[in-house]
């Protein structure tokens, strides 16, 4: 246990170094973001105007925008976890990987993790420099950074465990782009990026909590607007059991993966 | 003690075909594979695209499960001890890379002391001694994407036997790389195969790197083994219709598909 947490922490460290060389590609995603939200800003403001109303779904314009600053660094920090799996399985690049003393599964969703921190907090501290530029700072809570966080944290691993399984289907699919497409879709728009959780019709949030997406993105955003200790407790507890659920899904799906390399082919 | 010992290894895949892969086929890939090699021999294992040699080499990796025989590789069973045996090979392959292309070679060092659990101190005089040897230092702290090919894969090779592995796999190692440096990483092999006592297990298409590296040459063709002899036998005891054959051409006639058996009609070891 303690020999893979450090190998965790290494590959981890190793990607999000790697990552900074990027510099160009973090610089147009952070300028794309700066972007968004500004559309955002522009359509939430014509919103609360026609709807009469400074608060919708609990959040004031300010809130919304905030919410918004978190929702966007994170989807916009998904690392290409999924995809990295499918050139490796078509390339045969996993025979090398395989060729080490690190869990194939560990070692992708480590470097993910790695990766994706870094990524978050570019677009973390543009999205706050845009946002505090459109509607001012935002009062939050002296816990709320703590908050965010920690469950953003464990929404990367939970995210990373989500990607993972669309990943290994590629020792089946070849290509996994299309499963990818519906995953990042699904968390879009289940996952309250575009619009909280709290403005969705009844029905729908009742059935949403029970699937993982909410706890990817709407938590910790929410969590940063509205911080609460018994929320904070609640998500951290969705939040584990979820990755518990998908960890075991991955060991049996990886275990079907290796049973099929050895029975079919690399 | 030998490195690795098989009896018989076989290796049958069925092969889906059809939308719901319904229908399915059995393609043969390794026949039957039954070597030796005792720790510290340097052996080129070679043969024709399909032959079956990524096969055996995933099978004594313990990456993929043979279908019969059996194998042992430093003394593990590869499938059942992979986790331990992996501790204790070191892989380079000429094509696929092992170091983190945006860093220098030396945080990919770093990474991988940490992946085999590599004692700092002895990680320190490990690595000061492979940068000296495979003098790297000129460029240890320079991003991979930035060196030559000859000065990555001397890295790659570097790399490898950070962890003190006891058996060394090397797949196509100087593909791309130019004489000098080919020559060059030739020589570091032959090195680390003298003073560590390291086993070589080398797959190349290329006669130099086999007339370097190895003191046995293995030759395998449709999944069976159709040439098992020390190189200078090979060299020079083999005669093609009477008359002396080089290396290349040796191999090219093993190649074109005759059998071990056939080739005692134009190939005659003496």
């Amino acid at each position: 246990m303690k020999n893979s947490i450090r190998q965790i922490w290494a590959v981890a460290k190793v990607a999000a170094r790697s990552n900074l060389a990027y510099i160009g590609e973090v610089a147009s995603r952070t300028f794309f973001l700066a972007v968004i939200l500004f559309i955002f800003l522009k359509l939430w403001q014509a919103t609360y105007r026609e709807s009469a109303s400074s608060v919708l779904g609990g959040l004031t314009l300010k809130q919304m925008l905030w919410y918004l600053t978190v929702t966007e660094a994170i989807y916009m920090s998904a690392p290409r976890l999924a995809q990295q799996i499918d050139e490796d399985v078509r390339s045969g690049a996993l025979a090398v990987r395989l060729l080490k003393p690190i869990s194939y599964p560990l070692y992708c969703l480590s470097s993910a993790l790695g990766e994706r921190i870094v990524r978050f907090l570019a677009n973390f501290a543009t999205g706050a420099a845009v946002t505090f530029c459109l509607v001012g700072p935002f009062d939050c809570s002296p816990a709320a950074p703590l908050m965010l966080l920690v469950t953003v944290l464990l929404a990367f691993v939970l995210d990373g465990l989500g990607h993972l399984i669309i990943g290994l289907w590629a020792f089946w699919l070849e290509d996994t782009s299309g499963l990818l497409l519906i995953y990042t879709r699904l968390s879009m728009i289940l996952g309250g990026m575009l619009i909280p959780m709290e403005l969705f019709p009844d029905w729908l949030k009742s059935f949403v909590l029970f699937l993982p997406f909410p706890y990817l993105v709407w938590g910790p955003a929410h969590l940063f607007v509205h911080s609460n200790w018994l929320q904070f407790a609640q998500l951290l507890g969705c939040q584990f059991l979820y990755i518990l659920l998908l960890l075991a899904i991955v060991k049996v799906i990886y275990g079907w993966a290796l049973e099929r390399i050895s029975a079919h082919g690399g | 003690m030998n490195a690795v010992e098989t009896d018989n290894l076989r290796k049958v895949f069925e092969i889906k075909k059809g939308l719901l892969g319904r229908d399915s086929k059995t393609v043969v890939a390794v026949e039957a594979i039954s070597l030796t090699v005792p720790a510290g021999q340097s052996v080129a294992f070679i043969g024709p695209n399909g032959a079956g040699k990524s096969t055996t080499i995933k099978m004594l990796t313990g990456i993929l499960k043979p279908s019969s025989g059996t194998a042992s590789v430093l003394g593990l069973d590869p499938w059942k001890q992979r986790s331990k045996l992996v501790r204790q090979i070191g892989a380079v392959f000429g094509q696929r890379s092992q170091l983190w292309l945006h860093l220098p070679p030396s945080d990919s060092f770093d990474l991988l002391a940490e992946i085999y659990g590599i004692p700092k101190n002895d990680y320190r005089k490990r690595k000061a001694l492979l940068v000296e040897r495979f003098d790297l230092g000129r460029f240890l702290s320079t991003p991979v994407r930035k060196l030559s090919l000859g000065e990555r894969m001397r890295a790659e090779i570097a790399a490898s036997l950070l962890h003190r592995p006891q058996l060394l796999l090397l797949d196509e190692p100087t593909i791309g790389v130019d004489v000098i440096a080919r020559q060059n990483l030739r020589d570091l092999v032959c090195q680390w195969n003298r003073e560590e006592g390291v086993t070589v297990f080398l797959t190349s298409h290329d006669t130099g790197d086999i007339e370097s590296v190895a003191d046995r040459v293995v030759v395998i063709n449709h999944g069976r083994i159709v040439l098992d002899d020390s190189l200078s036998s090979v060299s020079e005891n083999t005669l093609i219709e009477g008359k002396p054959a080089g290396l290349e051409e040796i191999i090219a006639h093993l190649f074109s598909g005759a059998t071990n058996l056939s080739m005692q009609n134009c190939i005659s070891p003496s």
